[in-house]
């Protein structure tokens, strides 16, 4: 497979940011704009300095992939979305006194750095500018959330002794959040 | 007049879902589609589209697939179902947006529909 050196070291710089599908996909391209500038009468350097031109430097190349980057755009969603979700619950908790609930305060403290966690792997994702890798933290922070939401839902059903009004805004308001996060989950699996 | 991707912000994703209608096409191929489709005045930085190609593969709007060619991995690209009612849709409302934008910037008459 001819190349040229110019376009390997473009390559191995993408490949030391970007995922491995992602730069084979990009050397694909790259070698087809390569011929294609061949096929115009360039030299073989020409034709690859042309190529990299009409590609756009590394750098904006990777910024246009964490751009777009699911990880990146889910953590946004989740954060711009997640004080509904807070206000619902912490209303919620408070209106059931939830502090007299039989919960040991070791889990209510795991619980609270989870959540912690969570938010923290979420901001990291949504600012992330430059970093693909970090984008990723978003696609973890979506999973926590969801297996939080979940937590919560399973110690309103087994320590709540009576349910509250705002209870019934806050269950299905997490319950839409984990379908959406699921199937948005299921999607990036299956592409 | 040549548009960058800041111009086109907001209907990249329409332009890439009409370069696939006609059929299958692989990265490089629908960067080109979208240069000849507009004579030359959307010349994207290749390497930009494709990510915005895995953004919309990633909505179930088009859908890739692998391949070797000349012993290099090749992904193609083609509109689902889901694209292509997407792509209608915004087609359809790019044409209100343009006829309503002609109508004040160039004085014509608001067209009648029906």
């Amino acid at each position: 497979m001819a190349s040229h050196q110019l376009i390997d070291a473009y390559l191995d710089e993408l490949s030391r940011r970007l995922p491995a599908d992602a730069v084979d996909e990009l050397a694909d391209g790259l070698h087809e704009t390569w011929r294609h500038h061949l096929d115009q009468g360039l030299t073989s350097a020409e034709a690859a300095v042309a190529a990299i031109a009409e590609f756009g430097t590394p750098t904006q190349v990777n910024d246009a992939f964490v751009t777009h980057a699911t990880g990146r755009r889910a953590a946004r969603l989740l954060l711009a979305t997640g004080p509904i979700v807070g206000v619902c619950w912490g209303t919620s908790l408070i209106a059931a006194h939830a502090w007299t609930w039989s919960i040991p305060a070791t889990a209510a403290s795991l619980y609270a750095t989870a959540l912690l966690s969570v938010v923290a792997c979420l901001i990291a994702a949504a600012t992330s500018r430059h970093d693909y890798r970090r984008t990723r933290l978003g696609h973890i922070g979506a999973a926590g959330l969801v297996a939080l939401d979940a937590v919560m839902l399973a110690a309103v059903v087994l320590a709540a002794p009576i349910l509250v009004w705002p209870m019934v805004i806050a269950i299905p308001v997490s319950l839409v959040r984990m379908g959406l996060t699921l199937r948005h989950a299921q999607r990036l699996v299956g592409a | 007049m040549k548009a960058d991707g800041q111009q086109l912000k907001g209907h990249l994703d329409v332009l890439l879902l009409a370069a696939l209608e006609d059929g299958p096409r692989h990265g490089y191929a629908v960067k080109e589609a979208l240069r000849d489709g507009s004579g030359g005045r959307f010349d994207l930085p290749t390497g930009t589209v494709y990510p915005a190609l895995h953004r919309l593969e990633t909505a179930g709007l088009i859908a890739g697939s692998w391949s070797i060619v000349d012993g290099r991995r090749r992904r193609t690209y083609r509109l689902t179902a889901a694209g292509r009612r997407r792509l209608h849709a915004d087609r359809d409302a790019w044409r209100d947006f343009a006829a309503a934008i002609s109508a004040i910037v160039e004085r014509k008459p608001w067209p009648a529909t029906s």
